[in-house]
């Protein structure tokens, strides 16, 4: 029950590009399940294909306008210090069936440090890790915009103490941890099934029916990843919440983000 | 290729994003395995020796993977297809809540070759991008961002450094756990090992944000209040437009102006707002990659593919789009610059 340090301040103008954003990412992982049969996208290649194209911009123009003033150096070498944490463990979790260690740091990152800082801690750890394990593709801006969410959102939480944040903290990560799954499937769709197998999505259908046949592909793919990485990213924020957040908190209060800068001759 | 400069990585993506867009806009089985050629030759040729020169390899396997995924996904959950019949798996039909969906039943040829082909062609995409991550340095795409991003860059150079470090910090804290006799493995493990890692990077990053402060960074060029209207109106509007335009692209009844002719236009002014907060960043670039003829050379290549394969698919004429991707390959192999050049 302390007072939230605020490392990246979203003014209102950056919150709104943040919600723009968002709006189209939702769009971009979603549209085949409310596209309507007679839009001009409905075949399944070139609409894909331009949501690939167009979100790497949206999400540069949405961190240009987060960092825009608000990013001093402090923020920035925090910013890259616990991104390097989350990309050195993420080759750890290849091994292991969706076994995702990087999520504890976004949402610990988030919770002390702010949804400003969340979201581009999200981003910039994504991307850092996609260069070192070569994993640059089209799917990285789909992860990137997924990872900035569950930063983002870890931020902002209520506000508790004790065991309460805890296990708060936990359940966030699980939840988050199988939306990101789901997310990144619903991403994956249209490109792993086609247009016409019959777990595909169908222009136009009713928006439960082709709920349906997600959850159809989802159990023949990832839904046995997604649960294991909810269980675990749980298990692992809650064994690491005291000590990572005491530190995390000492770090925020040392820093001193917001103390006002004067240079004017005393 | 002895004493060449390494091209500018933005050169590189271009003429992969046309060589990637010419495999999208063909159906031709033999046009795509052309373009996979064509990627790995350039790549065979003009790839150093640096790390990230063998995701190429990463990409193909990935290929490979997403074809045979892809067949599966047609045989298993098989559309009623025209076509001969190849073989009948036993089927089952899924309760109504997942959309009846039926597992099984007849595979035809014709089933079998569509999802090939769609195989094909989404491995094509995707080691055209591998052959660009493959021969694009990262740290100098990464020099290239546009100023608005300046910030950003920082922070990924900065976790890219710092990420090998933690790797070694990591072992050498459950070297000295295993020294005592404490576990080194397991859960119970793992709380004793986060502590001291993040104890240790976060002293760093407050060393590091003093370093930085004491060189200055940070620095803002003075921007005029009308500037940063004109940014912020750009973006904002930009953003509003991509969204009306999104909206206009994938629901039915909407008009059809409210689609591509509202979305464009969105882009631009997002992008221009993005040029425009870049101006506030006074910083010049230590030793900038040139953009000489033989980058123009390339990207130049790359586009041409792209838009004689799309003239070629819509005229019907084979040959033109086959003749853009082995000009597409001359030049990539041609255009290696000389040091002498690159001054």
């Amino acid at each position: 029950m302390r007072a939230r340090a605020v490392a990246v301040r979203l003014r209102p103008r950056s919150a709104l590009t943040v919600g723009l954003v968002s709006l189209a990412g939702l769009v971009a992982f979603g549209w085949p399940l409310f596209v309507a049969p007679g839009a001009g996208l409905t075949q399944a290649g070139p609409a894909s294909w331009l949501f690939v194209l167009l979100l790497p911009l949206l999400l540069l123009v949405a961190l240009a306008e987060i960092s825009e003033g608000g990013v001093d150096a402090k923020a920035v070498a925090l910013l890259g210090v616990l991104a390097a944490i989350g990309a050195a463990l993420r080759p750890i979790g290849t091994g292991v069936a969706g076994f995702e260690p990087m999520f504890f740091v976004l949402v610990h990152g988030g919770r002390v440090l702010g949804r400003g800082f969340g979201y581009l801690l999200g981003s910039v750890t994504m991307f850092a890790s996609a260069l070192l394990t070569a994993g640059v593709g089209p799917w990285l801006p789909f992860q990137m915009l997924g990872a900035a969410w569950v930063g983002f959102f870890a931020g902002c939480l209520p506000r508790l103490g004790g065991r309460g944040e805890v296990a708060m903290l936990a359940g966030y990560g699980a939840v988050a941890a199988f939306l990101y799954g789901s997310l990144q499937d619903l991403a994956l769709w249209p490109f792993a099934t086609g247009v016409s197998t019959s777990i595909a999505y169908v222009p136009g259908a009713a928006v439960t029916a082709n709920l349906g046949r997600f959850v159809a592909f989802d159990l023949a793919t990832s839904l046995g990843f997604d649960v294991p990485r909810a269980v675990t990213t749980a298990v692992l924020v809650a064994v690491t919440a005291r000590p990572v957040l005491l530190a995390l908190r000492r770090a925020a209060r040392r820093a001193a983000f917001e103390a006002p800068v004067d240079f004017r001759r005393p | 290729m002895k004493g060449s400069r390494p091209l500018h990585p933005g050169a590189w993506w271009l003429w992969a994003l046309g060589l990637a867009t010419a495999a999208t806009r063909t159906a031709s089985p033999l046009l795509l395995l052309l373009v996979v050629a064509a990627t790995g030759l350039v790549v065979a040729v003009r790839r150093t020796g640096d790390p990230w020169a063998g995701s190429y390899a990463v990409f193909l396997r990935l290929g490979v993977l997403v074809v045979v995924v892809r067949v599966v996904f047609w045989v298993v959950f098989a559309a009623p297809a025209p076509g001969p019949v190849l073989f009948t798996l036993p089927s089952v039909t899924l309760p109504d809540w997942m959309a009846g969906t039926r597992i099984g039943g007849p595979v035809t040829t014709d089933g079998l070759r569509a999802g090939l082909y769609d195989g094909l062609r989404l491995a094509a995409v995707l080691v055209c991008l591998g052959a660009a991550s493959a021969l694009a340095s990262p740290s100098r795409l990464l020099k290239a961002v546009p100023g608005a991003l300046y910030e950003m860059g920082v922070a990924v150079v900065v976790a890219m450094t710092f990420a090998p470090q933690a790797v070694t910090h990591v072992r050498r804290v459950r070297a000295a756990h295993r020294l005592r006799g404490r576990p080194d493995r397991g859960l119970r493990a793992v709380r004793g090992l986060v502590m001291p890692v993040i104890e240790g990077a976060l002293e760093r990053s407050v060393e590091l944000a003093a370093a930085m402060d004491s060189r200055g960074y940070g620095r803002a060029a003075a921007v005029s209040p009308a500037r940063r209207r004109a940014t912020a109106g750009l973006t904002l509007a930009g953003l509003v437009a991509v969204c009306a335009g999104l909206y206009g692209l994938l629901g039915a009844d909407t008009p059809a102006a409210l689609g591509a002719p509202v979305l464009v236009p969105g882009l631009v002014a997002a992008t221009a707002g993005l040029w425009l907060g870049g101006r506030r960043s006074p910083r010049t670039r230590y030793r900038p990659d040139p953009w000489r003829w033989p980058e123009w050379a390339v990207s130049a290549c790359g586009l041409a593919a792209a838009a004689a394969t799309a003239a070629g698919t819509r005229t019907g004429t084979p040959p033109l789009p086959a003749a853009a991707l082995v000009l597409a390959l001359a030049a990539a192999l041609l255009s290696s610059p000389s040091r002498r050049e690159a001054g």
